[in-house]
């Protein structure tokens, strides 16, 4: 009984590894090391454009804005930079819906991660999201990753999560409008640059 | 202040047709956000009072403190502090309201302060609220009123003086299972009386700067222009123009720029729950009778949250939003308005001025039903209230005449009703739309943020208006009641008291609404 079951095993690996090597031409090879210039670095992000939160019913902020450090790094998947602070809206132009103004307030630090590469745009996550949203009685916390893009030649991390990226981790007050089953989303692109400079950071991923 | 112009339906314009019904405006009051530098001196001052009961004219004394800085920069508010303003009734007037059968009384208090910088004159009016104290068999009444006021601002160099004028004593009657007497209010009104010392001088602040001894350049000659103005930056007090009354505009960034307004916070007798909700609504009804409009002044509004459904189309191509709120009126202590007062022409010739109140007399109810096809998302929001109207007060040609203890609408104000099998009997109904196109700002009403509420009510006849054989109902009920009267009310942005961390956006540090909406034509 002994020698079938250990050719068995040999069969799988083997059928694993001709898997791993006819798959691999057709893509490029992930990235294992994230060239990250300048680095290490303090950056700052701001809205270009509206950011939209969607939990059935959909928040719009005007202004939103965060910052923290990027550096190089290796792996697959790799933190390439960490959110130490984000903010959705303000005094003066608070995020609204039809329920009325909504507060969100996040728990940093949430990370950038890196997964691939290709011609200038590393695509990967905002990962490590926790936000707490309000609106009146209605309190509702967000956890998860959202999906994104960042592009070296216009400086713009485009979040674009999708619908299983964020969950609900709890609510209260927010009836059937938010509950642990809703699926949250988070869209909206934001402006990078070296903080205090107008330079746009860039982030290269390679696999040597 | 005296606004004449009409609530305007949109796109149309009404026109002001002279000072047909002028609706007297809370002065805007704004606190200073930086104290002034100068030193301050305290004013403590005791005026002779005439008061108009049931029983007729009586003396009052009512004793006026605060605080005042000795000197202002031109353009620079005065803002009296530490203001309190005691009233004592004596026995005969304390035996006209023991026979409500009232055990305690609540008072607000509504002083006229006269202010003048050389020819120009504006009037500002100080509110005070009073704890509540049992009303005693016999002997005098002594009620004490502490409240903020609003600033003033002198725009030239020269003296500017504060002087007590009129006075109404708003009174809540409770007996003492602490139901409401009958009647559960009464308005007080009170003149200065004709010996009063320097005719109620309370204070005389001089604006520019100290001269220093003999060398004081003489400040520029007196202009009628310079009318003291109000800090909110509004226009000049100046009565002649008849300006539209406004009240302090929304003041972004914290409570130091919070113009005046009444209590609103949850006490004992109403508790706060864990969906609770405050906010502020004012604005102006018409009396298309009268061609005028009242305003109704800054209102506290109590609401229970509703939690908010969501029920996905068939396809989950959207969903439709559905939320049922409560709430009531609450102003000192009652579901009721503040007290306000108009003044119309009764009859296209007679001035009147009425002091009124609307008293709650049912559930408040906020409706909101709503849509959303993830593009463009949509509430439409019905505030249902049943709302009587009270007269607490009459003058006619400048004599008061004595309506009674239990003035009012024989039944409450009704607005048609779109809902009717639902809603049935006699309610004002307000309509609020909230709009929002994915990725845009949410516009329009919105339940938690405040906006715009519009109606239409028919106000009823008038019953148990007079006394002493006098019956007014009919001169009210021909002058007043009839439909077709527009309404529009604008809510302000809500508090959520029960936050773990209340929001300083939207609340005061106390929990009360921070964000004071100003009412709109």
């Amino acid at each position: 009984m002994k020698k079938p079951s250990r050719r068995t095993a040999v069969v799988l690996g083997a059928a694993a590894a001709a898997f791993g090597i006819a798959v691999a031409p057709a893509s490029a090879v992930p990235s294992t090391v994230w060239t990250v210039t300048p680095s290490p670095a303090a950056y700052t992000a701001a809205n270009s454009g509206n950011i939209v939160l969607t939990a059935n019913i959909p928040m719009t902020c005007t202004t939103s804005a965060a910052s923290g450090t990027m550096q190089s790094a290796t792996g697959n998947p790799a933190t390439v930079a960490s959110i130490d602070a984000v903010t959705f809206g303000s005094s003066a132009a608070p995020c609204t819906s039809v329920l009325g103004n909504v507060t969100t307030v996040a728990t940093p630090p949430w990370t950038v991660v890196g997964e691939d590469y290709a011609a200038g745009v590393t695509t990967g996550y905002v990962g490590n999201v926790n936000a707490k949203v309000t609106a009146g009685a209605c309190v509702f916390t967000v956890t998860g990753k959202a999906s994104a893009t960042y592009t070296n030649s216009t400086g713009i991390l485009a979040v674009n999560s999708v619908s299983g990226d964020l969950a609900v981790a709890s609510a209260s007050g927010c009836g059937t409008v938010v509950t642990t089953s809703t699926k949250p989303t988070f869209k909206g692109n934001y402006a990078v640059k070296v903080s205090g400079t107008s330079t746009i950071p860039t982030i290269v991923g390679s696999n040597p | 202040m005296r606004g004449s112009r009409t609530a305007v339906r949109r796109p149309s314009r009404a026109r002001a047709r002279g000072a047909t019904i002028a609706a007297f405006a809370v002065l805007a009051a704004t606190v200073p956000a930086a104290a002034g530098a100068a030193g301050t001196r305290e004013v403590d001052t005791e005026l002779p009072y005439v008061c108009a009961f049931p029983s007729g004219q009586r003396p009052a004394t009512v004793r006026i403190s605060a605080a005042f800085p000795d000197r202002v920069a031109a353009g620079e508010p005065i803002r009296p502090a530490d203001v309190t303003t005691t009233v004592t009734f004596p026995a005969e007037a304390v035996a006209d309201l023991a026979a409500t059968g009232a055990a305690e009384v609540r008072a607000g208090t509504r002083l006229t302060v006269a202010v003048a910088q050389h020819d120009a004159t504006a009037e500002a009016t100080w509110r005070g609220t009073a704890q509540p104290v049992a009303l005693a068999p016999s002997g005098p009444l002594t009620l004490t009123a502490t409240g903020d006021v609003p600033t003033v601002t002198g725009r030239s160099a020269g003296e500017l003086t504060l002087s007590a004028a009129d006075l109404a004593v708003d009174l809540a009657l409770d007996t003492a299972d602490g139901s409401a007497a009958d009647p559960a209010a009464r308005t007080v009104t009170c003149a200065l009386a004709e010996d009063a010392a320097d005719h109620g001088l309370l204070a005389a602040v001089p604006v520019g700067p100290d001269p220093g001894g003999t060398d004081g350049s003489p400040s520029a000659s007196p202009s009628p222009s310079d009318a003291p103005e109000r800090q909110d930056g509004g226009e000049p007090a100046d009565r002649q123009r008849e300006r539209a009354p406004r009240v302090g505009g929304d003041a972004p960034g914290g409570t130091a720029a919070r113009p005046d307004a009444p209590p609103c916070r949850y006490d004992a007798r109403y508790p706060a729950g864990p969906m609770s909700l405050n906010a502020y609504i004012t604005g102006y009804a018409n009396v298309r009778k009268l061609k005028g409009a009242a305003l109704i002044p800054l209102t506290c509004t109590l609401i229970e949250q509703g939690e908010p459904e969501f029920e996905f189309y068939p396809d989950f191509s959207g969903g439709t939003i559905t939320q049922r709120s409560t709430g009531d009126l609450y102003n000192g202590g009652r579901t009721w308005s503040p007290p306000f007062e108009a003044t119309f022409l009764t009859f296209g010739f007679t001035p009147t001025t009425a002091t009124m109140v609307l008293e709650q007399t049912g559930p408040l109810t906020i409706d909101s039903l709503g849509a959303t096809d993830y593009v463009f998302t949509s509430t439409d929001t019905y505030v249902r209230v049943p709302l009587v109207l009270r007269v607490t007060s009459l003058t006619v040609n400048g004599t008061p005449l004595d309506v009674g203890p239990s003035c009012r609408t024989e039944k409450p104000l009704a607005s048609p009703e779109p809902d009717p099998a639902h809603h049935p009997g006699d309610h004002l109904v307000l309509h609020g739309r909230g709009e929002q196109v994915t990725g845009e700002p949410a516009t329009g009403y919105l339940l938690l943020s405040g906006g715009p509420l519009t109606g239409e009510v028919s106000i009823p006849a008038f019953t148990g208006c007079g006394a002493g054989g006098e019956n007014l109902d009919r001169l009210l009920t021909a002058s007043v009641s009839g439909p077709g009267n527009y309404v529009k009310q604008t809510q302000g942005q809500t508090c959520y008291v029960a936050a773990d961390v209340p929001n300083p956006d939207e609340c005061t540090t106390d929990l009360q609404p921070l964000r004071i909406p100003v009412p709109e034509r």
